[in-house]
């Protein structure tokens, strides 16, 4: 430390504002704080309203429109899930008629078969008795 | 420094007494940084005012009495480089520098009233580091932190200041005692 840097201090020492500094801190203050307390009462009313301006109803928005288009797929996905179980089961059961129509197909023909053999054995049995007979 | 404490836990409580209390405790810090680094005592008075309603609005940070004193000499700092940039102040000569800051009383030599001119001709850093360390007393270390700013930059603006300001006190006044 030397002579110039007291000198420097001496010079730079702090000084006092005007005598109402404080007073006049402190008007600011209360006027702020004036300014603060509606602005905290309508609050609530404030955020609100702020919730349905650009920036947050966007986002409502978006919200909405993405609960919208789950809903919506949903509902396309389940009307043709059971629209493709609906045509499974006419399949079924077209496939189903056509196995009853086989096995009857194929039971009539069975019956013709046993049918004709029948009527075989009985024309031989005729015939046979016409022989005993002149004999 | 427990009534210090004290006196900040009622501000941040609410107590407006205890705030006036505050702001009367700081005034004169924050006034002379302002005064020293804007030349004008309107303008030091209003980023004064401005520096305590930031304050008041941020009472909830601060933590103790030192870290106010610290808040306080930074936020007063920053409002001083802002203000300078905004106004675009500009270092004048020191012919055209203004009278001193205060009102010269009995106790002010010559050399007190030719320093304090010549100050007010350092550019805006190096003018607010000479003011920190000198009005202050703070050292390079803290002022490098209060400012954001390296040490080394900090001791370089200082050295160089001092050189200026011999040489135009010396210029000035014809004797300088060293």
């Amino acid at each position: 430390m030397n002579n110039f840097d007291d000198e420097l201090k001496l010079a730079l020492r702090r000084e006092d504002p005007s005598p109402d500094f404080t007073d006049r801190v402190m008007a600011r203050v209360a006027e702020l704080q004036k300014r603060e307390k509606p602005r905290e009462e309508a609050g609530w009313l404030r955020r609100l309203a702020e919730f349905f301006q650009p920036p947050q109803m966007r986002w409502a928005m978006a919200g909405a429109m993405a609960i919208l288009l789950v809903v919506a797929g949903f509902g396309v996905h389940h009307r043709r899930e059971s629209e493709r179980r609906r045509l499974a089961e006419i399949a079924e059961g077209e496939r189903a008629k056509e196995q009853v129509m086989l096995a009857m197909r194929i039971a009539s023909a069975k019956l013709n078969v046993a049918q004709k053999k029948v009527k075989e054995a009985a024309g031989q049995e005729d015939r046979g008795l016409k022989t005993e007979y002149r004999r | 420094m427990q009534r210090a404490d004290d006196t900040l836990s009622r501000a941040k409580d609410g107590d407006q007494t205890a705030f006036a209390d505050l702001v009367r405790e700081h005034q004169a810090m924050v006034f002379s940084l302002s005064h020293y680094f804007s030349r004008d005592r309107a303008t030091a008075e209003d980023l004064a005012q401005e520096v305590f309603i930031h304050l008041y609005q941020n009472l909830g940070s601060i933590e103790s009495p030192a870290h106010l004193k610290f808040w306080l000499r930074r936020v007063t700092s920053h409002r001083c480089i802002d203000h300078a940039r905004k106004h675009r102040m500009k270092t004048v000569s020191v012919d055209d520098a203004p009278e001193p800051v205060a009102a010269p009383c009995f106790q002010d030599t010559l050399m007190t009233e030719a320093l304090r001119r010549i100050v007010a001709t350092l550019p805006e850093k190096p003018r607010l580091v000479v003011t920190l360390r000198y009005q202050e007393d703070l050292d390079p270390a803290e002022i490098a932190e209060l400012l954001d700013m390296p040490l080394n930059t900090v001791k370089s603006h200082l050295r160089r200041s001092l050189v200026i300001l011999r040489e135009k006190v010396t210029r000035s006044l014809g004797v300088i005692k060293v």
